[in-house]
Parts: structure tokens; sequence; C-alpha cells
């Protein structure tokens, strides 16, 4: 594909420039100073001149690693296991967003049935209700109205099979963060694709149905193949606040089901501000989302397009 | 005669021990702890191996930031069944875990013979900080008093010191402050001897923060948030000096003084920003750590400045069983290790804060930090009231912080500042009950 | 017959996983919230416990000058955030509309800050604006000028440029994408009419991206209502309430003050002002479909 460039003059490239340092920047720093050791990082008179060293990251990842780093007397930070759950979390809640999305997207966009445009509009509603916002409910109902008794028999065999007290909550299970992902992000998921099934020639749909396909399989074997782009996109947004959020998180977890974020805002605690440890914490968290980001830019950008400039 | 039995009772104890170990019927069990991220619980997490050696009871810690701890505990303590076994509160929540019942009454396991070690020499714990700490239902309900019981245990009693850099102080021929007065000419003194550096390190930040520093001052220059009949009078004349103690303390502080939390506080004083430090004793380890400071060696101790009176501050933590705990036995047992004569000198050389008298005089926890003495001279200054532990102090206290914290930035009059707080203050107390007898 | 209604049952089984789960943790916790807000709720009771107390929440709310205070500051931060973001997004777009190598790498470089958590946002700010080891007092220091408080007496600045930094990017994919869909008879038909680069974009480009550009502005602005851990990690609403959002006051009061029912309340007060901006977008949106489709009709009543 052979294009001619307009020509720029200097001027115009080092506006350029100065934009990509200032948007990279931050990240490069903060990359940098995961190498650094906590009195490189306050005493700084050097930029680029000091003494690598994974140290932080051996204590952030203290309790995956098969070896025991020297300069720790004992793993404080489980970083491994918090990363393990926010990759359950984020991943199961995704596909289910996904899948679930899509078809509610579908329905919406090809049946004209009644009260559809009750749910397209509710969908629109709920999209801008702010976490914080759900915090209390949630809170409430995760730690006591959706609860299975412990002498019941689901309960009490969840009991049995895992251990624990007390009655079985949704709170401080993956399900019960997962749920809210899911329920959180779904309104945007349909929003997205349903911009994306427009597109979908109804031709296409038709042949499929005179050849004896049922709903299903139209929307399974003819519809998702097309979307893929769409899909992509919503992937990625879907995983992005899945993976980053905190709040309600932080609401929902137990010791055994924290997530990344939780763990660095603890982990920013007033007696020992531990920045080279906390900038490593703070890179772990952010690589899989620069993965995305430079893996699939194409995908992200046309789903943000598709998401604002069809309302 | 008198020989033989006493060599008969040490072999019968002795045998005693060997063959009646009182841990061996929780031999395998796993407590779960909830430890604050502090560096006396950092201290003991060092230890715990030690105690899993001894008795066989393995212990899980979740360890989270004091606050954090805080919503947390909330949580699993208002469950029918929780999921700690033994916890480490703040020294304020005592007051909301007793009165809603959550935390167990120690007298029953006190009381329990297979329990109990007999050598545990409760009066060698600092009365102040029993009665501070892990005493409920005396005087004003959170004081020492006739009325009151056992809930907890301290672990982690800090007190307030005066940290200087002996070096600065050598330097320009300056005497360590014994009084407010001498503290707080020193401090705005500093800015111009030694240029870009700040006179003394507080925590002023929004909140907490502010409202700490607040009290820090309030004590010893006279002042009371309430009154006897818990009518506030923050804003008497004794307030409003605690709160021009402040402010003068961080506008001739280090840059950016008025953000500061604790960490910034004590970040600043370890980089050499400042010359002084005005906090908790807990700092000491940090200080001499050379991977965290850079005025290893340069830094004295001295007792907190005296106004009026002597009084630092009572804080830091206790440990006590939930009333809703699995195994209150078995964390009886490590509750007692940690506190009992072993337990607490094995975490003093760890580098945390000792809560016992014979700790502090303890011959090799001195040589190994030398600062120890001052720190057991300060606990006896301590003062148990410099704060009020009451179920709605919470509130009362983000009110305070966050107010002060106005004062500080957007130069709020601090008589008004205070009188509202006040006023808040009095209809909060109003509405949780505590006029209802006048 | 059993076919038929197979059929018209098609439509609701797609629907109902998504509306099942929306009902159970979106709607559901929405009307409890409500309901709970009219009681005097503490944690550690169930909402069956609280003691219903009516309006007192909402009145309280209403006479507390923190609860205005941090209700001035989350407007003030919404707005200057939209603003100044929109100015700068879409100037960059406008500037950066140019055939130029590389642009999709360029592109890529931008999104990265809206990628990555704001958690992580928050902890990179927080250090370069320490008041001493920080990136920015040192390269101020470094060429002889005086250092700033950033987080102490211009926290709300602070806090809006590291969202300015984060968000920017947003705004301007999306202004670069509209103008790069727009038409290009209209650009053509105004350059042969010797229009400058100027008047090109006050009179043609401008208008022509405005209805992208409102929709855009208006996500905006309610996602800047959802702004809650970079504040959180900067500066935890201080110093004082200068840059406590409502999001993060809500957070407080439930969490540290133990008063779910007025949180309840205060989120409720919230919601009620996001209600009204997403239904000035969506009458918008009803209103320039209805003006395209006009548009539409009219010029086929042309042909």
């Amino acid at each position: 594909m052979s294009q001619s460039y307009e020509k720029q003059n200097p001027a115009f490239y080092a506006v350029i420039a100065l934009l990509v340092f200032m948007s990279v920047g931050p990240v490069l720093l903060m990359f940098i100073n995961s190498f650094k050791l906590d009195v490189d990082i306050i005493s700084g008179t050097s930029g680029l001149l000091f003494l690598p060293t994974i140290q932080n990251y051996e204590t952030a990842l203290c309790d995956v690693l098969w070896y025991e780093p020297e300069h720790l007397d004992f793993c404080s930070l489980k970083f491994g296991g918090a990363f393990i759950n926010s990759l359950i979390i984020a991943l199961v809640s995704t596909m289910l967003t996904l899948v679930i999305g899509c078809m509610a997207a579908y329905a919406l966009v090809r049946f004209r049935f009644m009260g559809r445009d009750t749910v397209s509009l509710t969908t629109l509603m709920v999209r801008m209700v702010p976490p914080a916002v759900l915090l209390v409910p949630v809170f409430g109902l995760w730690n006591n109205e959706f609860c299975l008794d412990k002498d019941g028999l689901i309960g009490g065999a969840i009991r049995d099979a895992f251990g624990g007290r007390g009655d079985v909550c949704l709170a401080g299970t993956h399900s019960g963060i997962i749920l809210i992902y899911v329920a959180m992000n779904l309104p945007f998921v349909i929003w997205i694709l349903q911009s994306f099934i427009v597109q979908v020639p109804k031709s296409l749909e038709e042949a499929a149905r005179v050849d004896g396909a049922g709903p299903f399989q139209v929307f399974f074997k003819v519809v998702l193949p097309l979307i893929k782009p769409g899909l992509a996109a919503a992937a990625i947004f879907t995983f992005r606040i899945a993976w980053n959020e905190y709040l309600l998180a932080s609401a929902l977890s137990d010791r055994n089901t924290k997530t990344v974020p939780i763990l660095i805002v603890n982990n920013m605690s007033e007696f020992n501000v531990e920045w080279g440890v906390i900038m490593a914490t703070g890179m772990l968290l952010a690589i899989p989302p620069i993965i995305f980001t430079l893996l699939a830019s194409r995908q992200i950008i046309t789903g943000m397009t598709a998401g604002a400039v069809k309302g | 005669m008198l020989k033989t039995i006493k060599a008969s009772v040490v072999a019968t104890l002795m045998a005693g021990t060997a063959f009646a170990n009182p841990y061996a019927d929780y031999e395998g069990t796993t407590l779960i702890v909830n430890f604050p991220a502090h560096p006396h619980y950092d201290a003991v997490m060092k230890i715990l191996p030690e105690f899993t050696k001894e008795t066989g009871i393995e212990v899980e810690v979740d360890q989270l930031p004091y606050l954090k701890m805080r919503e947390r505990q909330t949580l699993e303590l208002g469950q029918e069944e929780g999921e700690y076994d033994l916890i480490a509160y703040v020294v304020f929540s005592k007051a909301d875990y007793v009165y809603a019942d959550q935390l167990e009454n120690l007298a029953k396991y006190v009381m329990n013979p297979k329990l109990s070690d007999p050598n545990y020499d409760a009066d060698d714990l600092i009365d102040g900080y029993v009665y501070n700490i892990g005493f409920a239902g005396g005087n004003k309900g959170y004081l020492e008093g006739k009325t009151g019981s056992l809930f907890g245990i301290p672990y982690g009693s800090e007190t307030s010191v005066l940290g200087y850099r002996k070096d600065i102080f050598d330097k320009h021929g300056l005497d360590v402050p014994q009084t407010y007065d001498e503290m707080l000419d020193i401090a705005c003194k500093i800015p111009e001897l030694e240029p870009g550096m700040g006179g003394l390190s507080s925590r002023a930040a929004s909140g907490h923060h502010a409202s700490h520093a607040f009290l820090l001052h309030l004590a010893p220059l006279g002042g009371r948030v309430f009154d006897d009949s818990w009518n506030p009078i923050v804003n008497n004349a004794a307030g409003v000096k605690a709160a021009e103690a402040l402010k003068t303390i961080v506008d001739c502080g280090p840059e950016g003084a008025t953000n500061f939390g604790f960490g910034e506080a004590l970040g600043a004083f370890l980089n050499g920003d400042t010359a002084m430090f005005l906090d908790t004793t807990v700092v000491a380890g940090q200080i001499d750590n050379p991977d965290k400071s850079k005025v290893v060696g340069k830094v004295g101790w001295a007792l907190h400045p005296e106004g009026v009176r002597r009084g630092s501050q009572t804080g830091g933590f206790g440990i006590g069983i939930p009333a809703n705990a699995e195994n209150k036995e078995a964390a009886f047992l490590l509750m007692q290790w940690l506190t009992s004569k072993k337990g607490d000198k094995l975490v003093a050389l760890a580098g945390g804060n000792p809560s016992r008298f014979s700790t502090h005089a303890d011959a090799d926890v001195n040589a190994k930090f030398p600062h120890m003495a001052t720190f057991g001279e300060a606990l006896k200054h301590a003062d148990p009231d410099w704060r009020p532990i009451i179920p709605v102090w919470g509130k009362i206290n983000a009110d305070l912080g966050t107010t002060l914290s106005k004062v500080l930035t957007e130069d709020l009059d601090i008589q008004d500042a205070l009188d509202g707080v006040a006023e808040r203050t009095k209809a909060v107390m109003e509405e949780a009950g505590y006029y209802t007898w006048q | 017959m059993s076919l038929a209604r197979a059929n018209r049952l098609t439509p609701w089984m797609f629907l109902a996983p998504a509306a099942v789960i929306m009902a159970i943790a979106l709607i559901y916790p929405l009307g409890y919230m409500i309901w709970g807000s009219f009681r005097a709720w503490d944690p550690s009771q169930t909402i069956g416990e609280a003691e219903f107390v009516g309006l007192k929440n909402y009145v309280t709310l209403w006479n507390d000058p923190n609860f205005r205070e941090s209700l001035g500051v989350t407007l003030r931060f919404a707005f200057v955030v939209v603003v100044v973001e929109m100015v700068i997004g879409v100037g960059l777009a406008l500037l950066l509309d140019r055939d130029i190598r590389g642009m999709s790498l360029l592109r890529t470089m931008f999104i990265l800050p809206m990628m990555i958590a704001p958690v992580v946002v928050g902890l990179m700010w927080r250090y370069m604006y320490h008041p001493t080891v920080g990136t920015f007092n040192r390269t101020l220091e470094s060429i002889g000028l005086p250092t700033v408080d950033w987080l102490g007496q211009h926290a709300l600045l602070s806090v809006i440029i590291a969202d300015i930094w984060q968000w920017t990017p947003f705004i301007f994919i999306l202004s670069l994408a509209a103008l790069q869909s727009l038409p290009r008879s209209a650009l053509e038909a105004a350059r042969i009419d010797g229009a400058t680069a100027w008047q090109q974009i006050w009179h043609i480009k401008l208008p022509l991206m405005m209805p992208v550009l409102i929709v855009t502005g208006l996500l905006r602005l309610i996602d800047a209502f959802k702004v809650l851990e970079v504040i959180l990690v900067l500066t935890e609403g201080g110093p004082g309430l200068s840059t406590e959002i409502l999001a993060l006051r809500i957070s407080r009061t439930a969490t540290e003050f133990r008063e779910l029912g007025v949180a309840a309340a205060m989120s409720n007060y919230l919601l009620i002002l996001l209600l009204l901006l997403t239904m000035a977008m969506f009458a918008f949106t009803r209103w320039q479909e209805a003006r395209a489709a006009r548009i539409r009709a009219a010029s086929e009543d042309d042909q």
C-alpha cells in the first residue's frame, strides 16, 4: 500500500514528540523506578544512573517465587495470589458479559417486540450508574441477603466441600465479584455490540433461515463470526474495567479473594511508603492492559468510536 | 527441708510440663488472625514461627493497613460466625467492639487453670496501656475504674517522643527542647539556620492525621476534648493554643507538610528534610535502618515536651478474641504467649514495641536499642485520656480532622473553626444520648 | 401454532440472561438502596433491623455544609475536566488530522493512559507530585524555579491535571474519527472557494463534528462522576474537603463513618444528578436521529 505522506514542518514533529513523551513518560518513569531501591528513589539525584535491581519484584512476588529472596524476613505481600484472583475474576466476567451481552444486543436489534424500547432505555440508564452508588446496596445485599443458609441443603453441601464457617454468602467469593462486574459491564457491551450487529446484512441471516437454521443457529453460526471486531473491542473494555476496578472489589472480597488493585491501595499504607515495591506492583498490574493496547489498538479505537458515534 | 520441698516442686513442675503440655489439645489447629501492616506487627511476623515450633499451633495472618483493618473487622465481627480467631485492634475501636458485644471478656480464660499460665505476671504489663487498650467499662466507660473488666491485652504500646537530629542541634548549639515554647521556637529557627530544612515534621493531612497531630499537642497544653459531663471544650483557650501550635509547626515544617500523612511525615525525617519529629515511638526501627533512612545514627530521643503538664499519647494496638471466633481457647494461648515476658522480649528484639516494664528494663533489649530507656521513661508520662474512646468518636474525629486541615490550608480562623467543631460535636453527643442524665 | 409461539418467545430467550443478571445485580440493588436511604442503617445490622427514619437522611445531608462542599467539588471537577479535555482533545485532533507516517502507532501510544488502572495512575501521579522526591518539584528545583505544593495548596488542580492526562486521549481519538469521516466533498468545496484553514475549521469542520462532539462530551461528563480511585490514591479527598468528590464521600460515609443510610441517601442524590444528565443525552440523540431522518427524507423527496 503505497501512500504519499504530506510533508510537515519540524515544529509539527516536535509537538508530536512532546505529546508522546507526555502520555508515555509517566508510565516509563514508573517502569524505571520499579527497578530502583527506595533509597535511590528518594535521593533520586540521578534519573537514569542507578544499579537496576529486581528486589522490588521479588518482594512483590514472594509468595509465588520458588526461592526465598534474601532481603525478606517474611512474605507479607501476597501478590501472586491476588494476581490469580484478578485473572480469574477478569477473565470469567469478560466471557460471561460477552456471551450474555451479545445475545441481548442481537435481540434488541433484530426483533421487534413489546417492551423493546423500555429495555434499551433501561440499558442506557443503568450505564451511567457509578460504582460508588452501587457500593452501599451491593455491600448490604452480598453480605446479608444473597446467602444460603449453612444448615440448608446447598449451603451445607458447600460448607462440607470447601470448609469455612457461617452462612454461604456471595460476599468474599469470586462469583460475588464476577456477578457485579458482569451486571455493571452489560449495558456498555450491549450498547457497543448493537452498532455492530446492525451492520450485519439481514439477507445473510434470512438465507440461513431458509436453509433451515433455527434462531440460535443463525446467531452463533452467522452473526457471531461477522461481528468479531466488535466482540474484540467489547472484550477489551470489559476486561479493562474488571481488571482495574477497586471500590466494589474492596467491599466484596475477603483475604482469599483480594484483587491486585486492592493490594496496591492497601500497600500504600501509611507506615511505610515503599515506593519501589508499589511501583513494581503497579507495573505488574499495568502490564496486561498495556499488552492489549499494543496488540489490539485498532479494535479499541473501533470500539470507542462505535460506542460514541452511534448513540 | 525447705530445699527438698523446693526441689520436689521444681521436679513436679518440670514433670508437669513434660507430660501435660498445655498446648497439646490444640496442636494442628490453624488460627486465623488479623494484624495491621505496622512495624510492630511486622516484628510479630518474625517471631510467629517460634510460636508454631513451640506449640504446634499454626497461625495464618491477614495483614491489612490499620484503617482498612477496622472496616474488615466491622464486617467480620458483625457476623454470626466470623473468620478471625484473634484480632489486633486500634485503641479507638475498643469502644465500638465492646459496646456491640463483639469481644470476649477475658475473665473466663484467665480463670481457666488449663489455659492460664501461672508465670504470666500480669502486674508487669504497663498499667496505663492495660487500662487504655484492654480495659472497658470503668470511669467514663473507657478509663480505669471499679466497674470495668478486661477485653484485650495491649500489644504494640506506643507513646509519643521527640526525635531530633543530634548533628544539626550540635552544629548550631541548640538545646533539646523541654517545653512547648522552646520546641516551637526551635522549629521555626531551623528553616533560617539550615535553608531548605523544615523544623518539625508532623502529620497534617485531612482527617485522622490532622486530628491526631492536634490531639498530640492538646493534652500537654492542658486541653481536653470533653469536660467531665461530656460537654465539648475543644474550643477553649488550650484548644486554640494546640491548634496554633500545629499551625506553627506546619508553617515552619518541610515543604508540602499540609498534606503529610504519617508516612510522608516520617519519610521527610528519614530523608533528612526536617530536624525534629514528634510522633509515635514505633518509628525507631526504621530510623536505624540504612535501607530506608539517611539519618542513621544522627537521631537523639527526648521526652515529649512539656506544656502545662507532661502528657504524651497512649496509642498502639491491643489484641482480643472476637466473640464469634472459632478457636477461642487456642487464640487465648497465642495471645498469652505473645504478651508473656518471653514473647514481649522476643518481639522487642525483633524491632517491636514492648508492653512490659521488665522488657523496657531488660539488658539485652537496651543493649540492642539504646533508646529503649527513654521510651520506657516516656511511657510513664503517657496520658490515657488524651483522646476519648467512645463509640461516636470516629465521626467527631473525622470532623475535627477535616476542619483542622482547612485551618492549615485555607487560613480559617482557629477560634471559629474550633467553635464549629464543638457545636457539631455537641449535636453528635446529644444524638448519641450522652446528655440523657443532665 | 407452537412454532409461532416459539418465535414470539425467541427474543425473550435471547434477552433473558442479561435481563436476569441486571435485575438481580443492578435494578434490585438500586431499589434496595432507595429503601435503605430511609433508614438509620449501621453496617453491623441487616436492613430489616435498621430503624425507619423517613426523609431524615436526605434532610441532614441537604443541611450538611460538608456534603454541599463535596457536591461543589464534584461539579467543579467534572465541569473543568470536561471543558479542558474537550478543548485540548479537539484541538489536537484538528492539528493531527493529517496523513503522516506512523499515525496508528501514535494513536496506540495515546490510548495507553486510558487503559491503565486508575489505581496505578493515582500512584504514578502521587509520586510525581511528591513535595520533595517527586518529578515535578525536582525538575522545577533543578531549573531554579520555586517548587509547588501540588497536593497541598493546589490539590484540586493536581487531581484535574491527572485526569486530563488520562482522559484527553479519549476525546482526541473520537474527534479524530469524527473528523476523518467528514464528507470530503464539503471540505473540497471550501478549499476551492479559497477558505483559509481557520475558516474551514470554524465554518465546516466543527459544525459538522458537533453531534459527535456533544455525545462525546456527555459521555465524558458521566464518566467524570465515576472517578474515584485516582483521587483516593492521590489525596484521599484532602486537604480539608478540597478534593472530596461525592463518590469518595459516599464510600467514606459507608466505611469510615459507618452510616449506610446516609451513604445511600447521598448515592441517591448523585444518581438523580446523573439521571438528569443521561436524560439530556438521550433526548439529544433522539433529536439528532429525528433530524437525520428528516434530512434523509427531504433529500429523497428531491430525487
